[in-house]
């Protein structure tokens, strides 16, 4: 049906042209938009299931804690009283809407749930919710300082280090791709993602830390110079897959005939390599960036609980073995609000760099 | 698979032979484990002071390695090579059975949602996706927990349960794969001939979309099985693996992961606890990840 109409090229008709495709553009939005929450509530809702499926209570989990060793068990009336100021006595689907919607209390006042931005109060950190466990800075620091902050910089600053590394070392091992170099780099690639990331940090520790002297075991964070081990540790993986990917989508790319054509008429190899073969890689490349930089996330669980570093994976980590229903179920929709964000701004961005993608978009085939 | 291996291409590069030789001899040496271990993995000594010995090169004078324990002791007097030896079998059994369940997942709904088309495939992407959104290893830790209070300490359960969970994270992968590749095939008229013809949807599936999509499935499974080992060492690192999925298991299981939780506490006495098993499992996925790249490299050689 759109055919006829975008075929049409009077002024009157660009004009209802133009607001046509405003509307589906507004429509493919809201689906978007539509599929988003729908993706979230349903990760919210597979991890709630799960972690209420994990036997015990928040209350009588301290097993491994010091507390057992005391014998500082928290007795059944004050369990009970607790699960009820907490609402773990309700029917699950009653807590699942409480946690989302929000819910009526005794006294008829109306709480609101994620969906006014309250991820609830924490279970094992008293007094404090959750949102102020994560966003919230200690006193008279900036943004920057608070879990997330300091998470969210470390990421950042490994996602650079994976990028600025892997994106040339890929290029330059397809772009010489018979030579020695490229032959150690290749297998040199294969090494570093065989390696799992805690042997890599405890390596650094032992050989830059005790054995060098070069870095501190227990850093102080404000000293950027420290940041470069964990970001380093962090970036390994995503760094040596994101340069075999881009390696293995030029290779295949080189091999066209359109880039032979353009070597025979006479362009030298660095603009072929820049113009013709890049921005042809840059879209398969920038499909796999996306959830390679989300996994550096779960990357955070180990890298920060071996430098002790204050962000929010090791908080994941404790949250889950000690039963922090609301600290789990915050962090997992932390976590999958970020790479739902992430793939939506992938489809963006592959249509503003393939033109081929746009336009079989506003033929309809969604 | 035998068959269809390039073999003569493959043996004149050096990478495939050291990826073949490799798998061989630690194939080897988990099938003769029990003849090839100096000790039980499981035996204590902490009688004669053989507890948390140096290896045997190491000439500490207050404790001297000791030759019967090449590779030194644990905290409990466990023998390291033993339960290295050991630990392959636990890394083979599980690169053979989770990876090709995860597989066969993945095949199966990647090509249902392909071929379906419509409303299921749309509600069956919303569901990958939705697992794709949550934290693998969070997601991996927590099936582990809920599972490790079902099941009865033994050597079985701890790895079934690692089974079940890499299958539930990782099937979403293949799936989306074969989604798209079974999409692709589908609309090409030897499709639509069978189809014409009065083949039954499962005939068609079977007889012309499955055998079409199996090297993807292929290439898919030698480039995860890196992926479980190395699962497997950062679970066991961080203490919910196979060796403990269970309480008490860390004494009827050894496995590369365990080996890390133990090697934990003791690296500042001796940090080749912890760089031999991960030199083991360097080797492994080196290997698998060399000869996936060979299989890769060969299917892009023959297209053109």
């Amino acid at each position: 049906m759109p055919h006829r109409i975008f075929s049409c090229s009077s002024q009157c008709c660009l004009a209802r042209k133009a607001k046509i495709m405003g509307k589906t553009i507004l429509r493919i939005l809201l689906r978007k938009f539509a599929r988003v929450i729908a993706i979230l509530v349903g990760a919210t809702l597979i991890m709630f299931l799960l972690m209420h499926a994990i036997p015990g209570n928040p209350w009588g989990n301290y097993s491994s804690s010091p507390r057992m060793m005391l014998g500082m068990y928290i007795d059944k009336s004050t369990q009970l009283a607790l699960s009820h100021h907490f609402g773990l006595d309700l029917p699950l689907w009653r807590q699942f809407t409480r946690y989302i919607l929000g819910d009526f209390e005794k006294d008829g006042s109306f709480t609101c749930g994620v969906v006014c931005g309250n991820l609830g109060p924490s279970i094992q950190q008293r007094g404090r919710t959750v949102q102020a466990v994560l966003f919230e800075p200690p006193k008279g620091m900036t943004f920057w300082e608070s879990r997330f902050g300091y998470s969210i910089r470390l990421v950042l600053f490994g996602s650079l280090i994976a990028v600025g590394l892997g994106i040339p070392l890929g290029i330059l091992s397809a772009a010489k791709s018979k030579s020695v170099i490229s032959r150690i780099i290749s297998v040199g690639l294969a090494a570093l993602i065989s390696i799992p990331n805690f042997v890599l940090g405890l390596l650094a520790i032992i050989v830059l830390a005790s054995w060098l002297k070069l870095i501190r075991v227990l850093p102080d964070w404000s000293n950027p110079s420290n940041w470069i081990i964990p970001a380093f540790v962090l970036a390994v993986m995503p760094m040596a897959s994101i340069a075999r990917v881009m390696r293995a989508s030029l290779m295949n790319i080189l091999s066209e005939d359109y880039v032979r054509t353009a070597r025979a008429k006479g362009l030298t190899r660095t603009r072929v390599m820049l113009v013709h073969v890049m921005r042809n890689a840059l879209v398969p490349m920038i499909t796999f960036l996306g959830p390679t930089l989300m996994e550096m996330f779960t990357g955070l669980f180990i890298v920060e609980s071996l430098y002790s570093f204050p962000g929010f994976g090791r908080e994941y980590w404790k949250a889950v073995l000690s039963l922090d229903y609301p600290m789990i179920m915050g962090l997992t929709l932390l976590y999958a609000t970020g790479i739902v964000l992430v793939f939506v701004l992938i489809d963006v961005l592959c249509a503003i760099l393939d033109p081929r993608i746009r336009s079989v978009k506003q033929r309809g085939a969604v | 698979m035998m068959m269809f291996f390039p073999w003569k291409r493959a043996l004149r590069k050096k990478t495939v032979w050291f990826s073949l030789i490799v798998m061989l001899a630690l194939g080897m040496v988990a099938a003769f484990a029990p003849w090839l271990a100096p000790h039980d993995p499981y035996q204590w000594s902490l009688v004669g002071a053989h507890s948390s010995l140096p290896p045997m090169w190491v000439n500490n004078p207050f404790k001297p390695g000791l030759a019967i324990y090449p590779l030194g002791t644990d905290n409990y007097g466990r023998d390291v090579l033993s339960r290295l030896i050991f630990g392959t079998r636990t890394a083979f059994f599980l690169a053979l059975t989770a990876v090709p369940l995860a597989a066969f997942i993945g095949t199966l709904v990647g090509l249902i949602s392909g071929y379906a088309g419509g409303r299921l495939d749309a509600a069956i992407m919303l569901f990958s996706d939705m697992i794709q959104s949550l934290p693998g290893i969070m997601f991996l830790v927590i099936i582990v927990l809920i599972f490790r209070s079902m099941l009865s300490p033994s050597w079985l359960h701890g790895l079934i349960t690692l089974v079940i969970g890499f299958a539930a994270v990782s099937w979403v992968g293949l799936a989306r794969q074969i989604r798209i590749n079974v999409m692709l095939i589908k609309s090409q008229l030897f499709v639509e001939a069978a189809v014409g013809l009065g083949a039954s949807p499962l005939f068609v599936i079977t007889q012309h979309l499955f055998p079409n999509v199996l090297h993807v499935i292929l290439v898919w499974i030698i480039n995860n099985i890196p992926a479980v080992i190395l699962l497997e060492a950062v679970l066991g690192y961080i203490g919910v693996g196979v060796t403990s999925a269970i309480d008490g298991g860390e004494f009827t299981v050894t496995s590369w992961g365990g080996m890390f939780f133990s090697g934990r506490s003791a690296l500042s006495r001796n940090p080749l606890m912890l760089m031999i098993p991960s030199l083991c499992i360097l080797l492994i996925s080196m290997s698998f990840i060399l000869l996936g790249d060979f299989l890769n490299e060969t299917t892009r050689q023959e297209q053109e």
